[in-house]
């Protein structure tokens, strides 16, 4: 890690600077460039037409949309919500998460999906074990009603959230036998980190949440199985209830820090620890803003660092952000079921983390296999005859594009697709490739553009 | 990496195109004896080269819904046997004897033989106290070593992959084949273990067109000779092994001389791809696949006898195969089920979910014969058979002797290990 850090230069940046809000200018100007860095990361990437008219405003401005905070009583939502439902009635999670796949691609709000998949994978909940689909659709609009709002909020509605407590075992905590997976999962891995709690205080903790339980997948107060006896947390004497213990836990200063470093790496870069002296004026920020969590985000993304070459192409897309990111970025729709059923060969299927700690992310999803799956995932994409791009075969879309041939295919497709461009004579030998394949030309180039190491990047 | 590496190849496929042979001796690193599927760094070869563990695989079969042990390896001479079995015992001129107390299931030829060739084992009396006699709960149990109420969601293979891979290697660390949801076993929270349903999720699609296979060898081949960043360095290593071991596989494919050998069944279908995984060199050290069908309560002869031959028969090609492809030292197999049946029969001429059972090794590092004694079929527990040998004292055996790595901290506790493998 710290080898790594060296290498990225992080561990020579100044806070100061890096918080900085970027400025463009004639080093750094913005262009298509930094405006499709910001999309990606802040979304699945976006059209042509999108960073053209972003290419117009200015990045204050593109931020202030990006988390403005749409109304979910807008068309496509509704059109979104119905779709759901239509796949509760088949009872089938994989659905759902085609559901997901699809709301990812044509989201006005891409940020929102973006955070809302960040706590998706951070508080990881699997419908391999929580079978009642209906469960899981309803702590997925828990996450993306809170995705950007206050963290505290979430975590106090993900206490109750029947998915949640199924899925950790603590549907029926009992007073006589205190469940402590969920009270050990709080500290660990949803608010502080390990390290920053005793044994005792998971103990303790648990015991506030006796008598929280599922019934009917709804949550339930059960007065008669919970421990009325005082428990000590944090330090802290005289806690009784659960919603009690929640808070003293939201007062920790470690809450913040946990956050923000875990946005980082989801965000910025997951291959590098983020230095102490970066985290700190973050941190600061969203304890002094009741740990809101849109704040200290949207600093993050209009900073000089987020629009810095340590940033720039530092990540490895998921396979979700590959794919979504994909379709986004070239107008294109496909059979999202199917694209579930895909990506599960990737190691992503969404509403099926691995575990309770989510997915790993950064170098965990490249292996041969994966690698192979992500070439192929793309060749299957482009060949499937439900994929099309803005309603339109691909070689017609080109067309209307305006791009006439296959070099300016391929430079359009790296432009809108790749956060770190493929070497000038790798798209010529692509372009040699395929100039004289006719009809099928744009379809191999994209194929073979998914070949290349560098796609694998945001 | 360093580059250095990249032309210790000795090994050249059958072409004729310059660029193709660059990029192939820039990714079949072909030194002797380590796998080739990935990118080795400089200290990983020097450990290979100290100790052969580090290129051991294993292959789990797992015979899910309770496997008969007792019809598996038949105490024909015992008269409790005899009595508590009227319809269902296989008598002693039907077994395939093994010694004069003990014989094979008729339909467990390939078996038989390779415990004649001195490459098969029987551990007899496997299991764990207070057994659980649910499908699930148990096999939870041997997937995860921890009792439901401990609430691990982590295997014990999942962690033996932890501690035994080498993470600078691009190959998947294990890897599940079959369409069933991924065992338990292989659940890690530090490591991905794919899943996947057939041997195609290894082969880039894209080089079914022979134009656009050499368009990506270029591209790749090129790719790898600009200095990037730290991360595009490793998936640019990455691809490239991805596509030699796609490549390999092709190649391992379009020789047909396996495949007559292997019988066509799920199994043997699943322990052919196995077979040619490792044969291509990926550096994979645990392959899982499981084979359903074991819960026997009505009409068990036919469907308990074709569900052997199907192991049998599969299991034993897979070996002769390996052992063809020279890779017969380096792999064992392991199989289980996570329980037995009851000893005595149903009235629908089968068996309920039982206890302690039979453990199988297999493979030319294993010391074979039958380790340890048929437990009593008069002093039951609740009518099933007592275990005397808990399951993880095998799996700890496995991890330090197989795979040369502690095994408390995998399996949570120190097990008592067992002789079972030959010394080397």
């Amino acid at each position: 890690m710290s080898q790594q850090n060296a290498q990225s230069g992080l561990d020579e940046v100044e806070p100061d600077w890096a918080w900085q809000a970027w400025q463009p200018s004639d080093n750094e100007p913005w262009n298509a460039h930094r405006i499709a860095h910001l999309f990606r990361r802040a979304g699945f990437g976006a059209s042509q037409q999108q960073i053209e008219s972003a290419e117009k405003s200015d990045v204050t401005a593109i931020l202030e949309n990006l988390f403005r905070d749409a109304a979910d009583t807008d068309r496509a939502w509704q059109e979104s919500t119905d779709l759901a439902k239509a796949v509760l009635n088949g009872g089938d999670a994989k659905q759902l998460a085609g559901w997901w796949l699809r709301w990812m691609r044509v989201s006005p709000n891409p940020l929102r999906e973006k955070a809302t998949l960040f706590w998706h994978g951070h508080f990881a909940t699997s419908a391999d074990k929580v079978t009642d689909v209906e469960s899981m659709l309803d702590q997925n609009q828990l996450l993306r009603q809170h995705s950007l709002g206050d963290f505290g909020e979430m975590v106090r509605a993900i206490a109750k959230d029947p998915a949640m407590l199924l899925y950790l075992d603590s549907a029926y905590n009992r007073k006589a036998h205190p469940n402590e997976n969920f009270a050990r999962e709080l500290l660990e891995l949803f608010c502080m980190g390990e390290g920053n709690y005793s044994e005792k205080d998971i103990q303790e903790l648990a015991r506030c949440f006796t008598g929280w339980e599922i019934r009917r997948n709804r949550y339930r107060f059960n007065s008669f199985q919970h421990d009325n006896g005082k428990k000590t947390i944090f330090g802290q004497a005289n806690i009784e209830s659960g919603e009690q213990a929640v808070d003293v836990v939201l007062r920790q200063p470690a809450v913040a820090d946990f956050i923000v470093s875990k946005l980082f790496r989801y965000f910025f870069r997951d291959e590098v620890a983020m230095p102490a002296k970066l985290l700190k004026p973050l941190a600061e920020q969203m304890r002094n803003e009741s740990l809101q969590i849109g704040g200290v985000l949207r600093r993050m993304l209009s900073s000089n660092l987020f629009f810095s070459d340590i940033v720039i192409a530092g990540k490895v897309r998921s396979p979700v952000d590959l794919a979504v990111s994909f379709l986004r970025s070239l107008d294109a729709t496909t059979n999202y079921r199917k694209l579930a059923e895909s990506l599960n060969i990737l190691g992503q299927v969404v509403f099926y983390p691995p575990s309770v700690k989510g997915w790993d992310g950064g170098r965990a999803w490249i292996n041969s296999s994966t690698l192979v799956g992500r070439a192929n995932l793309i060749h299957q994409i482009v060949r499937d005859e439900n994929t099309q791009f803005e309603s339109l075969p691909l070689a017609e879309w080109v067309r209307k594009r305006g791009i006439n041939d296959t070099a300016d295919f391929v430079d359009f497709v790296c432009g809108q697709v790749f956060a770190k461009q493929p070497q000038a004579t790798a798209k010529n030998k692509i372009v040699e490739s395929c100039k004289d394949s006719g009809g099928r030309k744009y379809v191999e180039a994209l194929s073979l553009l998914a070949s290349l190491p560098e796609i694998q990047l945001s | 990496m360093p580059k250095s590496l990249r032309s210790h190849s000795s090994r050249s496929l059958e072409q004729n195109n310059t660029s193709r042979r660059k990029f192939l001796q820039s990714t079949l690193a072909g030194t002797a004896g380590i796998a080739i599927g990935s990118q080795l760094p400089e200290s990983w070869l020097m450990a290979a080269a100290n100790s052969s563990k580090s290129d051991r695989v294993m292959v789990v079969i797992q015979l899910t819904g309770g496997n008969d042990g007792l019809n598996t390896v038949v105490p024909y001479r015992n008269e409790d046997y005899k009595k508590a079995r009227p319809k269902l015992a296989i008598a002693r001129s039907d077994a395939l004897s093994i010694d004069d107390d003990t014989g094979f299931h008729p339909s467990l030829k390939g078996v038989s033989e390779l415990l004649q060739s001195g490459q098969f084992s029987v551990l007899q009396g496997v299991g764990y106290a207070s057994p659980n006699r649910s499908h699930f709960e148990s096999m939870d149990i041997w997937h995860t070593c921890h009792r439901k109420e401990d609430r691990k969601r982590e295997g014990w293979i999942g962690n033996l992959l932890t501690s035994a891979t080498d993470s600078s290697s691009s190959d998947a660390p294990g890897l599940h084949l079959g369409t069933e949801d991924q065992p338990l076993a292989l659940a890690s929270r530090d490591l991905q273990i794919p899943s996947v349903a057939s041997i195609e999720q290894f082969r880039m699609q894209i080089a079914d067109d022979k134009r656009l296979k050499e368009s990506v060898h270029e591209l790749i081949d090129a790719s790898n000779d600009q200095a990037g960043s730290d991360l595009l360095n490793f998936i640019q290593a990455g691809t490239s092994s991805a596509l030699a071991a796609s490549e390999r596989l092709d190649a391992a494919l379009k020789s047909s001389q396996d495949s007559a050998d292997f019988p066509k069944s799920a199994l043997g279908e699943k322990l052919r791809i196995v077979s040619r995984l490792i044969s291509a060199g990926l550096s994979t050290r645990v392959y899982y696949v499981t084979l359903d069908g074991f819960d026997t309560h009505a009409q068990q002869p036919d469907a308990h006898a074709s569900l052997l031959k199907q192991w049998s028969e599969a299991l034993s090609s897979f070996l002769k195969q390996m052992e063809a492809k020279g890779q017969a030292d380096r792999v064992l197999v392991m199989t289980f089920s996570e329980f037995g049946r009851r000893v005595a029969e149903n009235a629908s001429e089968g068996t309920d979910h039982g206890a302690a059972a039979p453990m199988f090794l297999a493979g030319k590092s294993v010391k074979p014969g039958i380790v340890g004694k048929l437990p009593s079929l008069t002093e039951l527990d609740d009518g099933d058979l007592r275990f005397h040998t808990d399951f993880r004292s095998v799996y700890a055996t496995l991890i330090e002797d197989w795979f040369g790595v502690p095994s408390a901290k995998i399996l949570g506790e120190q097990f008592k290990k067992l002789d079972l493998l030959r010394p080397t």
